[in-house]
């Protein structure tokens, strides 16, 4: 499900069968040489995490993407947002980023790292491939999260 | 005191009425909104899209086509691609909506290794027969839509979704 105003009726509704949700994490990098980057970064995350929801709708809620500039504490991010989570009843949270600062984190779980794939000049069905094939790598990990746990 | 300079009254009456502006468009917003809302519906409308799939390649095992549409979700407009789950049964072509109809995750076809020839959902383990028909004791409460078929050229073209309308 989305976090967005007209499905989170549902979500409170069925809330016992949401019990996992997907946080993107994207750098703001608004400087000359990152820019570019950045959102082409950002255009992918989306994508694909937009992808994973639509596969997941049912059982996984996702979250706007979290944006931060550069310098930020991701450790702090992380943990705010898993304490927000985890205090509504989710059991699973997934972090999903291009950002290599947070491969550092290392108490941080479920965190799936993905290097961005600039999709932004690929034409539709190529595009759509591609990002069927990195999120073919990313449907396996919640399923045995989800199997572990029941 | 410079005329320019905001006051501390003026920044207070300046900030009420900002609060009292907005206050007044969420109340325009609903009616703009029902105005424009139909504009918008991509859905329900009885176009066709052509798939790629040929439908003489078509045999009675379902198999994943996709299509593709723009648009809008969220965050981000974009190209989105659908699926199907077709397969023949006899001269007819049937067409299974993917979504499944406890909470909307995307049902497979012998998507657990547990169940052959049913549709999976991965996410509580809802199942559907072939035709569609949710399996009683799994979450779904209903068969899988079913979308309207039409053969152009050849090829596969893919209509509206409706209630699905095989199952007896
Ligand atoms: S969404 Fe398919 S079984 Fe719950």
């Amino acid at each position: 499900m989305l976090f967005a105003g007209r499905e989170i009726n549902q979500y409170i509704e069925q809330k016992e069968y949401i019990d996992t949700a997907v946080v993107p994490l994207i750098e703001l990098d608004l400087g000359a040489g990152g820019i570019r980057q950045s959102s082409a970064a950002a255009e992918y995350m989306i994508s694909l995490t937009s992808l994973l929801e639509r596969q997941f709708k049912g059982r996984l809620l996702l979250l706007p993407p979290v944006s931060y500039p550069k310098n930020s504490d991701r450790a702090e991010i992380g943990s705010a947002i898993r304490k927000e989570l985890e205090s509504s009843g989710i059991k699973h949270v997934f972090y999903m980023t291009s950002d290599v600062k947070w491969r550092s984190e290392e108490d941080l779980d479920r965190l799936l790292w993905l290097p961005a794939v600039p999709v932004e000049h690929m034409d539709p069905k190529f595009r759509q491939s591609v990002m069927e094939d990195q999120l073919r790598q990313v449907l396996p990990l919640v399923l045995e999260a989800w199997n572990a746990s029941s | 005191m410079s005329n320019n300079r905001v006051s501390r009254r003026q920044f207070l009456s300046y900030t009420i009425m900002g609060v009292g502006g907005f206050m007044a468009s969420s109340l325009v917003l609903p009616m703009v909104r029902f105005a424009v809302d139909p504009a918008l519906q991509v859905e329900g409308d009885s176009d066709f899209i052509v798939t790629d799939q040929l439908v003489s390649e078509l045999t009675e095992e379902p198999i994943r086509v996709s299509f593709s549409y723009e648009q809008q979700d969220a965050w981000y407009t974009s190209e989105v691609t659908n699926d199907a789950w077709v397969y023949k049964a006899g001269d007819e072509i049937i067409a299974l909506s993917p979504v499944c109809k406890h909470l909307g995750c995307t049902v497979q076809w012998e998507g657990s290794a547990d169940f052959p020839n049913q549709f999976f959902c991965p996410c509580h383990n809802g199942r559907y027969e072939k035709n569609g028909n949710n399996i009683p004791g799994t979450p779904p409460l209903g068969p899988l839509d079913q979308f309207v078929v039409e053969v152009r050229d050849g090829y596969l073209a893919l209509g509206e979704v409706k209630p699905n309308f095989i199952v007896s």
